[in-house]
């Protein structure tokens, strides 16, 4: 289960970073998810550079095959993480999605 | 400096399912005050490597709890962690703790206990080694050396089948190690064929979930009763960004070369000199970054020279690389691994090696790696 | 004057054919479709829900108003699929906008009329003098049953408004609201599937409603449907608008714009919303739009807008950023009915 004041503290950072845009700079495909993620599998990770410098790791949604690809930009936006459980908080944070 | 490994010992590597932690320690404990004949008693602490006891056994506090299982009931007794460099942390820990004049002798206990949990749980567990933002973006182990490998193939080129090589290569020298968890030849079809982990990794490109104990122990002068011994002559420890995200760059791991570079000063020797090295292979990419960054070859040029077979057993003329089988074939028991790897450093520097003897080797290396790249721990060994 | 300051839309990318689920449960689609007049609706991805759709919606309004987020004084979230029961969608959304702390937030709650009705009681306090710039969207990630006449329409999209004192891009001149207790379509807490009574949620639910909305706003505002440019009408499908249209009196061509639900579906909260973003997107300045929501249980909010020589502006940047609606069919991306399931956690 998330820890819901961890998830409040994240929010700030999440708050600023929302929208901005980026590029890939390295990526994967998960095909084996941690716990959680099973859902969602598979799905491309990727490492961005925002266009204010910052570098992150994230979730690419919303993917093609062929956008999985260094020098692919990018959308930072506002998705639910992974499945909560049934009486956890849910956790909202950031992924990106191909422009 | 020159730490006398006066003791080895080490159980075998794999999935143990009626050894507990407790008996594994045993193992390894008893192997290696055997090897160094002597006692409970002779040992002034001990000092644990382990990173999963936590969140796979619901167990903290394995100083004290191995140090009463091994004979050690009130002696000093505590535990180093640092993700997978835990045993190479806790080998540098105690070679200071005994260079601070505190002790005379101390032992490492590497120990790791992974098959009680489901794969997927040990899976997430592992992922503790990374940063919260990697976590929450849903990367693996393998997600993040695949990122780091993508980006080496982007800008050398390397290919798919150079990265199943490692892991032909180390399966091959693990065949010849009777503790190793594996046997079985691997080809680069077979490893190529395999399921796709993390693109581009599939399951062979990656070390496996095992269990297993390593313990050395280490003395600030030499044994009397021993006539040829083995020293630690370098001890160094660099750390890099916990998340690969921020690092300078994603086509080696930083924390190595400088770990790496300040070993070899503190040794007074060169690459050139290492006849034998055990290098953290937890995924075959990490093998290539590894020959790279410790110096043994040209950035971009590892992956070619490993294919060509330069770093295996009774094949190349330079150093050989993880005679054990590495963390591929000889299996990954995260806190064991940088004790097992001082082990059998020891072991071919001792010359009893058997079959897989890397022939007058003299100076040899353990290379151990924390997460992506984050902690880095570099010993060199001699004989004396 | 109550204006609208801007607005802002998010419909998810992938989409479901009606011909795809008709098949599965081997139904003739063609009847489907002409009975429905809907050919295909929006699904939301695995990890969207009510407050994402909700975010991206409000974030595309921000990007087109011209306001600083701190500077929005109330927000209120419209939904039939908050994601908790208790804990508020509008905080959440308001967190990551950036709004700051001082503001009113609160989730309303009345089927698919829950975003207008926030648009009106936004409306109330900045006509009272008590705020300055107010927010309110209407948001779903939309449940049915498998197999129920519902799976056919029930989709997925968000649409925020924002309503200001200052001049916008278009005026408030007049809004009412005509409400009664119509048990016509419920979910009860803790149940997943609404439930519906069939065919009354036709004449005495949608029909009655609609029309007395619309008859009292004619009356109030002392106009005539052919004194509008445009009308727009809650589309629980691509019939009951047409229909509720040509009985007051409005032509095709007034309606045609609006008529989202022919390629979206219904994304309750956010239907007519989004069929006013819709018109929005190609209304000439000084147009007249006659809006009027439906949201069962039962009630309809109905409006009427006059467009400004501003809305050229935002309906450039809109079409610049690819967020108009009729841009969406570019981005769009078809998926089978197993992934429909996957994605909306039925399997």
């Amino acid at each position: 289960m998330y820890s819901p004041v961890k998830l409040w503290r994240n929010q700030k950072h999440t708050q600023i970073l929302l929208g901005k845009k980026g590029v890939i700079v390295s990526w994967t495909i998960i095909r084996v998810p941690p716990e959680g993620f099973s859902n969602q599998a598979p799905y491309p990770v990727v490492v961005v550079r925002l266009e204010n410098k910052e570098m992150i790791t994230a979730q690419m949604v919303d993917w093609e095959e062929s956008q999985c690809r260094i020098g692919q930009y990018v959308r930072v936006i506002l998705r639910r993480i992974s499945e909560p459980s049934s009486e956890g908080v849910i956790p909202y944070g950031l992924k990106v999605k191909p422009l | 400096m020159n730490i006398v490994i006066s003791g080895i010992g080490i159980t075998k590597f794999g999935e143990l399912w009626d050894m507990s932690p407790r008996t594994l320690a045993r193992q390894a404990g008893e192997a290696a005050l055997h090897d160094a004949g002597l006692v409970s008693k002779d040992i002034d602490a001990i000092i644990v490597a382990n990173m999963l006891s936590g969140m796979l056994g619901s167990q903290e506090h394995l100083g004290a709890l191995f140090g009463e299982e091994l004979g050690f009931l009130g002696k000093p007794a505590m535990k180093v962690e640092g993700a997978c460099a835990s045993g190479g942390l806790a080998v540098h820990t105690a070679i200071n703790s005994l260079l601070g004049g505190q002790y005379k002798r101390i032992m490492v206990l590497g120990i790791e206990k992974m098959t009680d949990q489901k794969p997927e749980r040990v899976a997430s567990a592992l992922i503790g080694a990374g940063t919260n933002e990697e976590r929450l973006a849903g990367i693996t182990f393998p997600g993040v050396y695949a990122v780091l490998a993508r980006a080496h193939m982007e800008k050398f080129g390397t290919t798919q089948e150079q990265m199943a090589a490692v892991a032909v290569k180390n399966h091959f020298h693990a065949s010849l190690n009777p503790l190793a968890q594996f046997h079985t030849l691997l080809s680069v079809e077979k490893v190529m064929r395999s399921a796709c982990v993390a693109d581009p990794l599939k399951l062979l490109d990656c070390s496996p979930i095992s269990d297993g104990a390593a313990a050395v122990i280490l003395s600030i002068n030499k044994e009397p009763r021993m006539k040829d011994s083995v020293s630690v002559v370098a001890s160094q420890v660099a750390t890099d960004t916990l998340g690969v995200a921020r690092r300078k760059n994603l086509t080696g791991l930083n924390a190595t070369e400088i770990a790496a570079k300040k070993a070899y000063e503190d040794a007074g020797v060169s690459v050139a000199d290492i006849r034998v090295a055990e290098v953290h292979d937890c995924f075959t990419i990490a093998e290539i970054f590894a020959m790279e960054d410790l110096g043994f070859f040209k950035k971009g040029k590892a992956a070619e020279a490993i294919m060509q077979g330069q770093t295996t057993l009774g094949v190349g003329k330079g150093v050989v690389v993880n005679t054990s089988g590495g963390l591929k074939g000889c299996g990954h028991p995260v806190g064991a691994t940088g004790v097992k790897q001082i082990v059998e450093i020891a072991v071919q520097l001792r010359g009893s090696a058997g079959k897989r003897q890397v022939s007058g080797a003299r100076i040899g290396l353990t290379h151990n790696v924390g997460g992506s790249g984050a902690t880095c721990v570099v010993h060199i060994l001699k004989r004396t | 004057m109550i204006n609208l300051i801007g607005y802002g839309t998010y419909i998810p990318e992938y989409r479901i054919r009606l011909a795809d689920i008709a098949h599965v449960w081997k139904k003739d689609a063609d009847e489907i479709m002409s009975g429905l007049k809907v050919t295909e609706k929006s699904v939301p991805g695995v990890d969207e829900d009510a407050v994402t759709v909700a975010f991206e919606a409000a974030h595309s309004c921000m990007e087109t108003s011209g306001v600083a987020p701190r500077d929005i004084d109330a927000l209120f979230v419209g939904s039939e699929s908050h994601p908790y029961a208790v804990n508020p969608t509008s905080t959440i959304v308001g967190e990551f906008l950036g709004m700051g702390h001082n503001y009113l937030a609160a989730d309303m709650e009345f089927a698919c009329k829950a975003g207008t009705a926030g648009i009106q009681v936004v409306a109330g306090l900045i006509g009272s003098g008590q705020i300055r710039y107010g927010m309110a969207i209407g948001a779903d990630t939309a449940q049915s049953k498998p197999h129920d006449i519902l799976e056919y329409t029930s989709a997925c999209a968000g649409t925020a408004v924002l309503l200001g004192k200052t001049k916008g891009i278009a005026e408030l001149l007049s809004f009412t609201s005509f409400t009664s207790d119509t048990p016509d379509f419920w979910r009860r807490d803790g149940i997943r599937y609404p439930s519906h009574a069939g065919r009354f949620t036709g004449e005495p639910a949608y029909f009655a409603h609609v029309m007395g909305a619309s008859q009292r706003l004619l009356v109030q505002t002392k106009t005539k449907p052919k004194d509008f440019d445009y009308c727009v009408f809650h589309m629980p499908n691509g019939r009951f608008p047409r229909e509720v249209a040509k009985r007051l009196g409005f032509t095709d061509e007034q309606l045609a714009p609006s008529l989202t639900v022919t390629s979206v579906g219904n994304p309750y909260s956010a239907s007519s919303m989004l069929g006013f973003s819709a018109v929005l997107d190609s209304a000439k300045p000084e147009s007249k739009i006659f809006m009027v929501s439906y949201g069962s249980g039962a009630g309809s909010d109905a409006f009427v807008w006059k467009t400004t020589r501003a809305l050229l502006g935002v309906q450039k940047k809109r079409k610049k950023n690819k967020w108009c609606i009729g841009q969406q069919d570019d981005m769009k991306k078809y998926v089978g009915y197993v992934e429909y399931l996957k994605q909306t956690h039925k399997i």
